[in-house]
């Protein structure tokens, strides 16, 4: 009994730290890739637009668009403002983007990403679909991991109660 | 009976049910300021993406590239330069390329030079395979190369290359370049006159094996651009104009 009362905060501190270093891993990454596309816009529509799933007028808007939704999500990941709800929308995100690679893949498409900037065509066989969907499957388990522990050190959400 | 007891335990249900409902007031709220942040940060992005693509474009140096009108034919390059320059430098880039804009802002000032001084002739490839625009710019660019300023309008384009190239913007281009253009020019951009052509240099691009741009042959034979620096450049001019 009196080992359980010892063990249970230090487990609660432990998982904060954890979630400390998902935020600010997730947060990051996720402002990095938001800028690196931001300032070259024409390759972010030329990424959108190599997927050939979206009309060529949504594809612009979404190559524009896409890299700020970004760089807010991870900004206030990187703040800890409003960690659990702002997880849950990256989560949503990610799996969009899996569901794209995938498709690409699925579709025998040979295009980069684009996740970092770049994008577009590649010559068959430079593809690196595996690499990317198991970079963003781990990006989506610490999503995952936020939503379920969003409390975290040097956060500007409230502690618990 | 209404014991004290049976009050507290009442009371403190009641309480912790408003509790509930404040904290998923809470959340909701939370939820909204959230989306509301997200959203504003993205329409104020795809404006400001939509002015930097829009706005109008900016002049760039004058050159002394001699700039007689050249005819547009079918699946050929446009020659700019003296076409009797012992030394061809053969190009294929698509004007909405990010790598290409760079390779011009290294290597654009020696290769107008090796032109000027009657060393090297360029033979151009517009391909546009990225977006409309760099299609739109690539039939401008025939029309300015048939209206005799292809050399100044060329570095334009490159200097500009964030722009979307909507017609008017690349009529402007040609105005911030050489003075009014002329009804023929505009009509030639507005009409897409030389759509085929456009075509006709992407179907020869691949005939020709090109599968990355910007490609650069200096009398046909391909140079390593990613190894490239600028002096290394000057010397292959120079050797090449030699011998």
């Amino acid at each position: 009994m009196s080992q359980s009362v010892a063990t249970e905060p230090r487990r609660a501190e432990a998982a904060r730290w954890v979630s400390t270093g998902a935020r600010l891993v997730l947060g990051g990454v996720l402002v990095v890739a938001g800028a690196l596309k931001a300032i070259d816009p024409q390759s972010s529509v030329a990424a959108v637009d190599a997927y050939e799933l979206l009309p060529a007028p949504v594809a612009t808007v979404v190559g524009w668009g896409l890299p700020f939704a970004e760089i807010a999500l991870g900004s206030l990941l990187l703040a800890g403002i409003a960690t659990r709800v702002v997880a849950a929308a990256t989560a949503v995100l990610l799996v969009i983007f899996i569901i794209a690679v995938a498709s690409a893949a699925a579709r025998g498409l040979s295009i980069d990403c684009g996740c970092f900037g770049g994008g577009g065509q590649v010559p068959p066989g430079e593809t690196a679909y595996g690499t990317e969907l198991v970079r963003d499957a781990g990006l989506l388990l610490l999503a995952a991991w936020l939503v379920w522990k969003p409390q975290s050190r040097f956060a500007l959400d409230r502690s618990p109660q | 009976m209404n014991s004290p007891k049976n009050l507290n335990a009442r009371e403190r249900a009641r309480l912790a049910a408003e509790q509930a409902a404040a904290r998923k007031r809470d959340r909701r709220i939370l939820i909204a300021v959230v989306a509301a942040f997200v959203l504003v940060v993205v329409v104020a992005g795809i404006g400001f993406q939509a002015w930097r693509a829009y706005r109008s474009p900016s002049a760039i140096p004058s050159s002394s590239v001699s700039a007689i009108p050249v005819t547009i034919s079918n699946g050929q390059p446009i020659v700019l330069g003296t076409s009797r320059a012992p030394t061809t430098i053969t190009l294929y880039e698509d004007f909405h390329c990010p790598h290409c804009a760079d390779f011009e802002e290294q290597f654009g000032p020696i290769i107008t030079q090796a032109q000027e001084s009657g060393a090297a002739h360029l033979e151009l490839y517009p391909m546009s395979f990225i977006d409309e625009g760099s299609a739109a710019a690539a039939n401008a660019m025939a029309c300015a190369t048939e209206a005799g300023f292809g050399p100044a309008f060329y570095r334009g384009l490159f200097a500009n290359h964030t722009l979307q190239w909507s017609d008017q913007q690349l009529i402007e281009l040609a105005a911030k370049i050489g003075g009014s253009p002329s009804e023929a020019f505009q009509t030639c951009v507005t009409n897409k006159a030389h759509a085929d052509w456009v075509s006709s240099v992407n179907a020869a691009a691949e005939k020709n094996g090109i599968v990355q741009t910007p490609t650069m042959l200096i009398n046909g034979k391909s140079v390593d651009i990613a190894n490239l620096t600028p002096d290394a450049l000057m010397a292959m001019i120079t050797n090449a104009t030699q011998r």
